[in-house]
């Protein structure tokens, strides 16, 4: 897991506002990894996550200067990467079967020489496990428990009541238990 | 508590996100459910095994490319967009339409006029008489000569400013220099050397595919350049195949036939079938300005054209008109044509049009943002403009004070 949102970088919201370039430089290069990956966890390409990644950061670019900043610049930003991903996963171009396949071929970023067999085979799982979640789920299991978000700052990113996020982070598990029976 | 309402929170108790009175209440049942205890034991294990993957990280080169996407266009970049813009959202099935009924209209109002015209070709052969002759040419059709490469939409032009019947006699003895000039730079390399480099440019081939430029090109060339290239032996050799015996080609019947042939071809939509040999583009450098180059020797096939002032039918609009004011006019005209020929384009032609001079240009299309922020900097620019995608923009700028 992530380590913790933490707070925004001093004075970068101030920057931002004031059309500073190297504020939205800072921008991007502090939060690419936690914005491309939820993009990646949610959609499975890596082509995808980056194109989607990348709209996400202009479009905070173009809106900076609304954003009432009653979020930390994180949340903000996790909030428009999964209303992205959302509308991509529901989009009709979108191929019906991507679905399925989502986070399957996302390669396991640090394989374990040691036990690299087993791990595989439990990532694989993990990851089909994942990926056979339904979308609402999958991304609140993704922002707990691959990004690190609280549950507070979830419920800030996809507007949601606490206890909803609650719920569903539940019932995402649950489902991932039963699927995932025979590793845990 | 009951065991489904106990394991209602174990998911929370793995975020230590329950309150005092559920975990004391959790505590309690736990304390007496072995069931339980597998179940809550199991779920966090599977949330040590989801929190174990690793955190995923932006590609290489992602800050780079964000900030790239996000850096506003320069606003001569937006403009040359901007200009750009109408011709590529332009249905592809209205485009093919539109040429389509524009040969047509061609084909049903040229064709007896030019059989006419050529059985009384006189034989006589000069240099005023031929001088007409590339002039015509680069506008055979509306689309014709916008086709092809960009070496080659240029050479016509050069040769063929559309300057009206009365101004052509008066430059006549320069017209000579320049076609002499002119038959000295075609001549190497060899015309069909050159059209074959010019089919093998890249953006050659796409043109070649597109079914809606094909009809008028292959028409174009039938009519226009045939004649001509008829004496070049390099090019019969590439071209035999397609072409009738080379003693028929110099009647003018043979004419009336290869128009009958285009035509009838035309109509059953099939020139777009034809080897690219046959159809080569109608300014190609080498093939038109061997009409230049080799009319003098062989005088007595004289090209004949669909369009201009003597035929009615209007010559092929610029892809952008602009306008130029300035404080003093000729001075102007000579820093545009100097200006094109710096940033690699050249002039195509000069002409008068309600008193003002008119300029035209062929301006390489990578080389067009440059060409309009210089021309800024000359006077007073405005552009009305309908662009195009091809490599090589035609621009006609009206020069006034």
């Amino acid at each position: 897991m992530r380590e913790a949102l933490g707070a925004d970088p001093p004075g970068l919201l101030e920057r931002l506002r004031a059309g500073e370039p190297r504020a939205f430089e800072e921008l991007v290069t502090v939060y690419q990894h936690r914005v491309f990956g939820v993009a990646l966890r949610m959609l499975g390409s890596r082509a995808e996550a980056e194109e989607i990644a990348q709209e996400v950061f202009l479009r905070a670019y173009r809106a900076v200067a609304d954003f009432r900043g009653d979020a930390r610049l994180g949340t903000w930003l996790y909030g428009i990467a999964s209303r992205l991903c959302l509308n991509r996963l529901a989009s009709p171009d979108r191929r019906v079967a991507r679905g399925d396949a989502a986070l399957a071929d996302v390669p396991a970023s640090t394989p374990d020489a040691a036990a690299a067999a087993e791990r595989a085979e439990l990532d694989a799982a993990l990851r089909a496990a994942i990926a056979g979640l339904p979308e609402d789920r999958r991304l609140v299991l993704v922002l707990r428990d691959v990004e690190g978000l609280s549950y507070e700052e979830i419920a800030n990113a996809l507007d949601l009541d606490p206890g909803t996020v609650r719920s569903r982070l539940h019932r995402a598990r649950l489902q991932l238990k039963e699927k995932l029976e025979r590793f845990a | 508590m009951t065991c489904t309402e106990t394991r209602d929170l174990f998911s929370a108790l793995a975020d230590d996100a329950l309150t005092p009175a559920e975990r004391a209440a959790l505590d309690a049942h736990l304390a007496g459910c072995a069931e339980c205890r597998r179940e809550l034991a199991g779920l966090l294990r599977t949330v040590k095994l989801v929190r174990a993957i690793d955190p995923e990280r932006a590609p290489a080169g992602f800050v780079d490319r964000v900030l790239a996407a996000a850096r506003p266009e320069p606003a001569r970049k937006r403009l040359a967009r901007r200009l750009l813009a109408p011709w590529p959202t332009l249905p592809l099935g209205a485009a093919a339409l539109f040429l389509v009924a524009g040969l047509a209209v061609l084909l049903f109002r040229g064709s007896p006029d030019q059989r006419q015209a050529a059985r009384y070709q006189p034989p006589t052969p000069g240099p005023a008489v031929q001088a007409p002759t590339p002039e015509t040419a680069p506008s055979t059709g509306p689309a014709a000569p916008r086709e092809t490469g960009s070496s080659a939409t240029t050479a016509p032009r050069e040769v063929a400013p559309a300057a009206p019947p009365s101004s052509r006699e008066a430059t006549a003895p320069q017209r000579s220099r320049e076609l002499e000039a002119l038959k000295n730079r075609v001549e190497q390399p060899a015309p069909a050397e050159r059209r074959a480099e010019t089919r093998a440019e890249p953006g050659s081939a796409p043109r070649d595919a597109a079914p809606p430029a094909e009809p008028p090109r292959a028409m174009a060339e039938r009519q226009v350049a045939t004649p001509p290239a008829v004496e070049d032996g390099r090019r019969a050799k590439v071209d035999q195949a397609q072409r009738p015996p080379a003693s028929e080609r110099f009647s003018s019947a043979a004419q009336d036939t290869r128009a009958d042939a285009a035509k009838d071809t035309a109509k059953e939509g099939k020139l777009r079938q034809e080897s690219p040999a046959s159809a080569p583009p109608v300014g190609a450098a080498g093939v038109v300005p061997s009409v230049a180059a080799k009319s003098q020797m062989v005088p007595q096939i004289a090209p004949l054209s669909r369009t201009g002032p003597m035929t009615g039918v209007p010559a092929a609009p610029p892809d952008v008109t602009a306008q130029l004011r300035v404080p003093d006019v000729a001075a102007a005209e000579l820093s545009l044509i100097e200006l094109a020929t710096r940033v690699g384009g050249r002039q195509t032609g000069r002409r008068i049009d309600g008193g003002r001079v008119v300029v035209e240009l062929a301006v390489p299309r990578d080389a067009y943002a440059q060409f309009v922020r210089e021309a800024t900097a000359l006077g007073a620019v405005s552009i009305e403009s309908q662009a195009t995608d091809r490599p090589v923009l035609a621009v006609a700028v009206t020069v006034s004070n």
